[in-house]
């Protein structure tokens, strides 16, 4: 073990990994501090860019600019309350109204110190539980990854802010999207109605830049301009945040704890942590009338939480290759093509790799705080760039960046133009798309052990059933599957209950 | 935009029968029980149940939930609401553009087509006027520039080759 940890710290300090991460890092603190630019918009974007790096730069690059733009995304949530990126929206009314009693250097202070920390202590969960579990899953067979590549998929239905009727709806339009193309266990073509650009499949890249980049600058344009951020002095970012840091323990400690969690859990990302979090705090305080007043608290926890989310992501990620947000969800991508496939043989054989990915990890959240501090003393000039030229770029970058992505195939971009549509009307009908993304990321790998499982079992159900972990897991998906009826039921008893005695 | 239940849940249903039919349809593979077909079947009925199910707007208390919850975080502010309205039907500017780019690239070269998306698209989203021309012809030679020589990404040249 300390020899490929040693042997990870040559891989990470060299120039092009370092120029890399500096330059993704302020790439990732513009885009995130940009309303209508998301961390994951910024992953997508940033994929043709990897093509060109060596597989640690690839790595850091999107572990950089992600952490940033989720950091970066509470500058305008703090300033002119609108979040910067889904991500701060939980907690943007709380910063805000700081702001209006003129703490808005403390406020930010407090996004930027405990975003940092939470992901430092996300990213220690990282190193500790993703190999222990590594031991675990290499007893794994086609059986227990099929049902933990449905158990992934039943979660990013279950933690979805919407129905969980239609959030089920999208992650099967999903796996029918992932069953286009010659990739089944037979080789044959399906659904390509005879076009050979179909053969292939649709390729993952270039549907999730359509719906994370061409459906965010469709949205733009039905909706009007943010108002101009105010000139406003601001005092010293980090003063008073270590008593901040001593006066919120147990609130920063849950923080880390739910996030990472969150993070895991496939499909729920940064912004479903920072809402739980957030919540979480509220329904704990002992000052819960001070919430929603501008009121550090909640923004400790909820600070703490998402940042700790993004490492929580990359668990399933390099273990199973099941993605625990939308941002790994790009990444497996690029751990495919880089040779670095996911699977918990990566921490034996791949070891330094690994060991250099969390030194990234730590470097990157280290790096946050001067270039946290420099992005916020500059923010106003950079917030006055205009969304009406910016988004038109953003358009172009789609285009070439999905070209690109999908081996210079010019058919990537009528891709990317169908799902940004999809991705539009979904989101504005309370579809999930990061339950769609999931299934089409995931289709071919659940398909492949659903078919392997029941050819090895001649067709019977059983042995799905009969191996211990795999029941297991059957047992969760199953809850998981009927939860939403179980807690509207209870619901309902809750209502009839309240409605009992004014009868 | 919005789009009833009723008519996604019939529409998902239908989409869920195709596949199920058009999977059913494929070969199987000689000599094994399970082949290409399983997979789009399953998934194909399970749209077929949530289709229906949405079509009878089971689920959408959850909905209205979320909805409440996000609107305790903000404020009602009819102006963008009807700005939203009337340009519901813009939204769809950005995927025709990119429609367009797929049918002109080759054709007239990245330069000129990308230009003019940017120039359209900016003028859609009320850019100062002024400012129009020097982004979108600045915009298109920088990606071109990034893409082409730092990338190398085999970008459509078009008739008018770039001096790079």
């Amino acid at each position: 073990m300390s020899s490929s940890f040693l042997a990870a710290f040559p891989l990470v300090f060299t120039q092009d990994v370092l120029i890399a991460m500096i330059a993704s890092a302020i790439y990732g603190m513009v885009v995130g501090a940009l309303p209508g630019l998301t961390a994951t918009m910024a992953t997508a974007l940033l994929v043709p860019v990897t093509f060109y790096l060596s597989p640690i730069a690839a790595i850091a690059t999107i572990i950089t600019s992600s952490a940033m733009a989720i950091f970066a995304g509470d500058i305008p949530g703090c300033l002119v309350r609108i979040p910067g990126t889904p991500a701060s929206a939980a907690y943007t009314d709380e910063a805000y109204k700081m702001t209006l009693k003129g703490q808005a250097e403390t406020a930010l202070g407090i996004c930027l110190w405990f975003s940092a920390l939470g992901g430092i202590v996300g990213t220690i969960a990282l190193v500790l539980i993703a190999p222990a579990l590594a031991e675990v899953a290499l007893s794994f067979s086609t059986f227990e990854y099929f049902w933990l590549a449905i158990l992934g998929l039943m979660c990013s239905t279950l933690v979805a802010r919407s129905s969980p009727v239609k959030a089920i709806a999208a992650m099967l339009l999903g796996l029918l999207v992932s069953c286009i193309g010659i990739e089944n266990p037979a080789g044959t073509p399906r659904f390509t109605f005879g076009s050979t650009d179909l053969l292939g499949g649709i390729d993952a890249i270039a549907a999730l830049v359509g719906v994370f980049a061409l459906a965010e600058v469709m949205r733009a344009v039905t909706q009007k301009d943010p108002p101009s951020i105010p000139d406003r002095k601001l005092g010293s970012i980090l003063k008073g945040q270590i008593e901040l840091t001593k006066r919120y323990p147990k609130q920063q400690i849950r923080g880390n704890i739910v996030g990472t969690l969150i993070g895991a859990l496939p499909g729920a990302g940064a912004d479903m942590a920072a809402w739980v979090s957030y919540s979480l705090s509220k329904r704990f305080s002992k000052e819960r009338e001070k919430f929603g007043t501008g009121h550090p608290e909640g923004l400790v926890e909820a600070g703490a939480s998402n940042n700790a989310a993004l490492a929580g992501g990359w668990i399933p990620a390099l273990l199973f290759g099941i993605p625990g947000d939308t941002i790994t969800a790009i990444a497996i991508g690029v751990l495919y093509m880089k040779g670095l496939n996911p699977g918990p043989t990566l921490f034996t054989e791949k070891a330094s790799s690994m060991y250099a990915l969390y030194i990234i990890f730590l470097l990157a959240n280290l790096l946050m705080i001067p270039l946290g501090i420099a992005m916020i003393r500059i923010s106003k000039h950079v917030l006055k760039a205009p969304r009406s030229l910016i988004m038109p770029v953003i358009m172009v970058f789609c285009a070439v960046g999905a070209f690109s992505a999908a081996g210079n195939n010019l058919y990537a971009v009528l891709i990317v133009a169908f799902f940004g549509i999809a991705g539009y009307l979904m989101e504005e009908n309370g579809f999930p798309v990061a339950a769609m993304v999931l299934g089409i990321v995931m289709g071919t790998m659940v398909e492949q052990n659903f078919v392997t499982s029941l050819i090895k079992s001649d067709g019977s159900i059983l042995p799905f059933l009969s191996r211990p972990i795999a029941a297991f897991l059957a047992f969760l998906t199953f809850i998981a599957l009927f939860w939403p009826l179980i807690a509207w039921l209870r619901r309902y008893k809750a209502s009839l209950d309240a409605a009992a005695p004014a009868r | 935009m919005r789009i009833s239940d009723r008519i996604s849940g019939v529409f998902l249903a239908l989409l869920g029968a195709a596949a199920f039919w058009g999977g059913s349809r494929l070969p199987p593979v000689p000599g094994q029980q399970v082949g290409p077909s399983a997979f789009p079947m399953v998934v194909g009925s399970g749209l077929i149940i949530v289709g229906i199910l949405i079509a009878l707007h089971i689920g959408r208390s959850f909905e209205e939930q979320a909805e409440a919850e996000l609107a305790e975080h903000s404020q009602p502010d009819p102006e963008a609401e009807a700005f939203q309205r009337r340009r519901r039907w813009l939204a769809f500017l950005p995927p025709a553009l990119m429609v367009a780019y797929y049918f002109l690239s080759e054709r007239v070269g990245f330069v000129p087509v990308a230009a003019v998306m940017i120039a359209i698209l900016a003028f859609t989203l009320n850019a100062k006027r002024s400012l129009i021309l020097p982004v979108s012809i600045f915009g298109a030679l920088a990606i071109h520039l990034v893409f082409v020589k730092l990338l190398r990404v085999p970008l459509p040249p078009g008739p008018l080759p770039m001096p790079w």
